[in-house]
This record gives C-alpha cells, structure tokens and sequence, in this order.
C-alpha cells in the first residue's frame, strides 16, 4: 500500500533548478534509495519527502493528504510522529547525553521525563551504544553518535525514516554496521525508508533503487555511468 | 608575510566580519570619547591659591571644584569598562566564519603566528579607525559645544585641551591594547588547516568562592568608617584605595559568581525539566556556565554602581530632609534652602549607568545572536527533526533568564550594601535612610526588561539561522 507520493515536483534554488518534475511512490515498509551523482536533487527531494521544503510545483501526499500544503507547524508535527529524520552529521545536541538526545522527541510529545529515559535507553540498547546513554556527542565516536541518532530517529516507531546519507561520515565498516542495524530495525517495525546515498554499495541494502540525473528520476538505466549534463543541486 | 600582506588579509572577509570590524570600531570611538572626556576634565587647571580654590568659569560644580574633579574623571573612565566589554563580546561575532578564513590560510601555508598575527591586525585597524573618528568627533564637539552663556560660563570644559601626548597614548594607546587583548583571547586557540581548536579551559562545577571576594568586598566598606574613626583624617588616599580594591573585589565577586549560579540553576532546572526546553537550557547553563560571567559582566557591574549610587541618594536625601528640618526649626521664612548638589551629581550618576547599561545590554545582544549563529547548524538539523523553534527559543529565554534573575538581585544587593556602608548614617546612633526599594526595583526590573527586550530581538534571528539551507551550508 503506497504511503507517500511525489506527483511532478519542482524545485529550484534561484536560477538553478534543482528538481524537475520528480514522481515517485514509496510504499509502507519500503526502503527505497535514491541515488545520482553530487548535485543531482537527492536531498532536495528528500526534504520535499519529509515536509522540510515545500516543492515549488507538484504534490507530496502523505496517506491521500497533501502534505505540500499543511502549514510549517503541521509538517513539524508530522516529522515528530510519523516521520524519523537521520542526517549525516550536526544532528545530535551537543549540550544533550545520548540518552536525552533520544529522549528529545519523546519528551516534545508529551511523555514524562522517566518514560522518556527508558525508551532511550531500550533503544540506545538495542543499537548496540547502551554504554553511551550518558555521554555527551564530543565524548563519542562519529559511529557511535549516528547509532545515537539512529535511535533518536526511530524512537517514535515512525512510519517513514528519512536518511540523508546517513553513513557519509563514517568509515566503511562502521557505516555498514549502521546502516545494517538501521535496516533491520526498520524492517522490524515495519518503517519505510527512503535511504539518500551516493555509494551504490549502501543503495544495495534497499528494496528498490531511484537514480536521479539534473533533477529527473533517470529511466534509462544507465545509472552513474551516464554523461553528467549539470545544473541540478 | 610583508606588512601589505597582512593587512590585506585582517581586511578581507564577509559581511560578519565587516560587522565585527564596525562594531570593534564603534567600541574604539566611545573608549576614546569617554577616555579624552576624563582627560580633558583632568587637564583643568587649579587656579592659584589654596587647595579649594575653585575653577569659576564652569556652570557645574563637578568641574570647578578641584576635590569632584578626580571623581568625575573617574566615572568617565568606568564608562569605558561597558564599552570595553562591548569591544570583547563583538570579537566573538562571527567567529566561525572568521575560523574558517584562518583556517584556510593555514591550509594555504601560513603558520600559526602569522595567523594570529592577522586576528590582531584586524582588531587594531578597526580600534585605529575607531579612535580617529573618535578624536575628530571630540575635537569637533569641542569647537561646536564651546559656547559661554550670558554670565560667561561654560557647561563643559571646552576651554582647555589635554596634553598632547596623553591624547596620543589614548588615539594609539587603545588600538594596541584591542590588539594585545585579541592574542590574549586567542591564546587557547590554534589554528589548525583543517580547522580551530580551542584548547581545555576551565573544568569542573565552580565553587562559591567568589562569596568571599564579595564578603571582603562588603567588608571593606564596612570598616572604612572605623578606619577614618581610627586614623582620625590621616591617610585619606590609603582609605580610598581600600575601598576601591573592596568594591573591585566585590564586583568580581558577582561576575565570577554568576557561573556558580549558572551551574546551580542549571542542575536544579535539569533536576525539575519537563519540558525539551528546560532541558535544553538547563544542560547548557550546566555546561558552560562561565558563559552567563562572560555575558552579563558589564550589566552586573554597571547594576553595583547603580545600587551603589541609590544607597547614596538615599543618604543625601536624608541629609536634606534633616538641613530642611534644621531650617525650620531656626526660623528661617520663605523658601526652605537645602543643597540640592549632592543630588544633583547622584542624577548625573544615574545618567552614566542608565548610559553603561544600554552598552552592555547592546553587548549582550551581540552575545545572542552570535550564539544563535554559531549554532545555526545544529538548530536547523532540530527544525528539520520536527523540533518547533519555540522550543529552541523557550530554550534561550530559560537559558538567559535563568542565571539573570538571581544575579541582578544580587548585584544591587551588593551594590547597595557598599553603598550604604561607605555612606554611614548620620551621625553615630543618628538616623537612618530607608532602603530605596522602589528605586532598586526599578533599576532591577529595567534590567531584566531590557535583558528580555534584547532576547526577544535574538528571536528575530532564529528563523533565518535555521532555514534548512543551513544544512547544506559547510
């Protein structure tokens, strides 16, 4: 059953367009990654996925409600409950434990401060960082800190995680223990994931993969390997 | 690196770096105002005769008595400690960007000292520009404000000019002390090429040792009386110099002290959070609690002479309320005369701290926004989350708040403690002045207003500091 859709959306950043009339339908449960080559609209369209951006043209609907028109503290919301956001990096609070970084979008929705810790810390467990709950981001390793983030990302149980190249900072093997623990907890609780990546690599651990050349899904199966023309972010 | 060089590159920069030059500058342009203002009042000549023989060419008393000379000199010289710490906080503005810059000279081959070196020679051409214009504007307000009235006495001491020499060091005096002051600040930052590093400062909970500078401080005052009782008029200048030590310890008592408070407000906000904003405040108050020192110093010092100077408006009143009596009882008919000088000169000292506090809360505006910039990063990746930026700006209000509240009392409280220690009572077992509450309310709730204005205007920046654009910015 398909969760999110993306009908021609259009993006641009002044003069330069970004995305030209992207459609795209992610189902529940789903992990899709979008992959192209630098510049090519993949974290634009991500944001217009997660109510971050609104596109400038085109749909975004989320279960047959338009998305692009909610207001800014609907989509918020939104991103609160049913949607986990996971960035590459600069995400965790720096002044924050890991185990109140978790809590964080626990405690904005209204769950005590007790309950709050303890879901941290099952989940800070079950990514395999436990040790870390009280720990400050500068006191861990970049691994550590986006295993954290991991959690905090799918401590609401959301029905969309939303990756932005969430091992881009991360060497090899330790991107891989991420991405695989993210996968499998996601496939767990059922979460769809749309999964930004420019490393064929980490496009492989997903269901289905969408490659984006200059702001357009590329049809022609030639992937990466196809002429760069520029002008897409 | 040739001098050219270098100052082609302490020149270069974005349009936070151009605000930070201008507001080193602006901060330069008071220093000197405020410095030749002292000077010039210090450049007065006594003219021949006894010790008391007054200047009569002036309207003000303050300037044509010898013995108030010194003292208005020196309240023009305190002035400058807002300003300076206005010049100290705008150094931070857009340090991070100024980081990168360094940081790409590093890359680029320089060493570490040339860095430095260009950190400093942008702070002392800023200073520089900033004191030039600042001697011009005195020179030329000098020539405009020098207008005798009908009896042929002047407002300001327009007629005469300080030594050349002492202008000089004030013109060039100041640009290099911003400059030294600025490797002084950078002295726990290396520049690395691939960034900035900024070595361990201090670790650990503060202590409330800061008590006890406040302790020696009310102390101090407290035994001047017994001092003078002792020393029967001898050693006046020793008994000023103790008592301006005690006030200085005292108001580094409340500025250090300030991070004690921080630190305690922050555990006990953490202890009874809630909410993420509380939180958010409380962790960073716990932190980086010297922050709140580095950040209300000048308003704190400028609420000690402000509580100070209600204690001896309070005892100058009495003081006239008793002469006004005394007239009545002698039977004098008419108009009751008192000397309304005292609290006349207590106006023009509320006058300088209304002026010292408008400067340090601008300086803590700087201090704001500059944190929300350097942040900017981090908030737009909470926003992106689903973070509401109200809760990051409930976060600021805590943060702020927080520690201020506690610390203004606290600073009047001193203030007026030295205040009314240093002005005795009248006479021994005479009386008493009642505390100024309404005066020292006032005072402390302009303060937190004013301190709420200035968050309420850093709110105007979160917005744009966390557009999602900022997630891409590197």
């Amino acid at each position: 059953m398909t969760q999110l859709q993306a009908r021609g959306l259009v993006k641009s950043y002044g003069p330069t367009p970004a995305l030209r009339g992207i459609t795209l339908d992610i189902d529940e449960g789903e992990i899709v990654a979008v992959t192209g080559p630098s510049g090519c609209g993949k974290s634009t369209l991500l944001h217009c996925l997660a109510g971050i951006l609104r596109p400038d043209a085109g749909e975004v609907s989320w279960q047959g409600h338009r998305l692009d028109t909610w207001s800014e503290a609907a989509r918020s919301r939104l991103r609160r409950t049913d949607f986990g956001v996971l960035f590459q990096f600069g995400q965790l609070v720096a002044e924050l434990t890991a185990a109140e970084n978790v809590a964080l979008p626990l405690l904005l929705a209204g769950t005590g401060r007790r309950a709050a810790r303890t879901a941290a810390l099952t989940w800070l467990e079950r990514l395999g960082v436990a040790e870390c709950a009280d720990l400050r981001p500068g006191e861990m390793s970049g691994g550590q800190q986006q295993r954290c983030a991991t959690a905090r990302a799918l401590v609401t149980e959301p029905r969309v995680l939303f990756a932005d190249e969430p091992t881009g900072a991360l060497d090899t093997l330790t991107g891989e223990q991420v991405l695989t623990q993210l996968v499998r907890l996601a496939r767990e609780q059922h979460t769809s994931v749309v999964l930004v990546t420019h490393e064929p690599r980490i496009a492989a651990y997903a269901d289905r993969e969408v490659i984006l050349r200059d702001g357009v899904i590329d049809h022609t199966g030639l992937g990466l390997d196809a002429p760069l023309t520029g002008g897409a972010r | 690196m040739s001098l050219a060089t270098l100052t082609r590159l302490a020149l270069a920069g974005n349009r936070t770096d151009a605000a930070r030059v201008a507001l080193t500058a602006l901060s330069a342009l008071l220093a000197t105002l405020a410095a030749l203002a002292a000077l010039t009042v210090l450049a007065i000549e006594k003219p021949p005769g006894d010790a008391w023989q007054q200047s009569e060419q002036y309207v003000s008393d303050l300037l044509s008595q010898p013995g108030l000379r010194g003292g208005t000199a020196f309240a023009l010289v305190l002035l400058t400690i807002p300003v300076l710490a206005l010049a100290g906080q705008s150094a931070r503005l857009g340090a991070p960007s100024r980081d990168r810059r360094l940081a790409a000279l590093r890359l680029a081959g320089a060493t570490s000292g040339q860095v430095s070196r260009v950190a400093m020679l942008e702070t002392g051409f800023a200073s520089l520009g900033g004191t030039l214009v600042g001697l011009a504007a005195y020179l030329i307000g000098r020539s405009v404000l020098h207008r005798p009235d009908a009896n042929g006495l002047l407002a300001l001491p327009t007629d005469v000019l300080p030594p050349v020499s002492a202008m000089a060091a004030v013109v060039f005096g100041l640009p290099v002390l911003a400059a030294a002051a600025t490797a002084v600040l950078l002295r726990r930052v290396v520049t690395t090429p691939l960034g900035v590093v900024r070595r361990a400062g201090r670790t650990g909970s503060p202590r409330p040792w800061p008590a006890l500078l406040i302790g020696l401080g009310v102390l101090a005052a407290a035994m001047i009386e017994q001092i003078q009782w002792a020393l029967q008029g001898a050693g006046l200048e020793w008994l000023a110099l103790i008592a301006l030590l005690g006030i200085f310890g005292a108001v580094m008592g409340v500025i250090f002290g300030v991070g004690w408070i921080s630190h305690l407000a922050g555990r006990t906000l953490h202890r009874f959070a809630r909410r993420p904003a509380a939180l958010l405040a409380a962790r960073r108050l716990t932190d980086d609690p010297w922050a709140s020192s580095r950040t209300f110093a000048a308003l704190l010092a400028a609420l000690i002479i402000a509580g100070g100077a209600a204690a001896f408006r309070a005892s100058f009143r009495l003081h006239a309320e008793i002469e006004q009596e005394q007239n009545r009882q002698a039977g004098y008919g008419g108009e009751i005369y008192y000397n309304p000088f005292y609290l006349d000169t207590m106006n023009l000292v509320d006058l300088a701290v209304a002026v010292a506090v408008v400067i340090a809360v601008a300086g803590l505006f700087v201090t704001l926004v500059e944190g929300i910039v350097s942040r900017r990063r981090a908030y737009a990746a909470l926003v992106a989350t689903g973070v509401p930026r109200a809760t990051i700006g409930t976060s600021i209000v805590w943060q702020v708040l927080t520690p201020v509240v506690p610390a203004v009392l606290i600073a009047l409280g001193v203030g007026y403690a030295i205040g009314r220690l240093l002005t005795g009572g009248v006479g021994r077992g005479g009386p008493q002045p009642d505390v100024p509450l309404g005066q020292l309310a006032s005072q402390g709730a302009g303060a937190i207003i004013a301190v709420l204005l200035v968050v309420g205007l850093g709110m105007l920046f979160l917005r744009s500091n966390t557009a999602v654009e900022e997630l891409r910015a590197t």
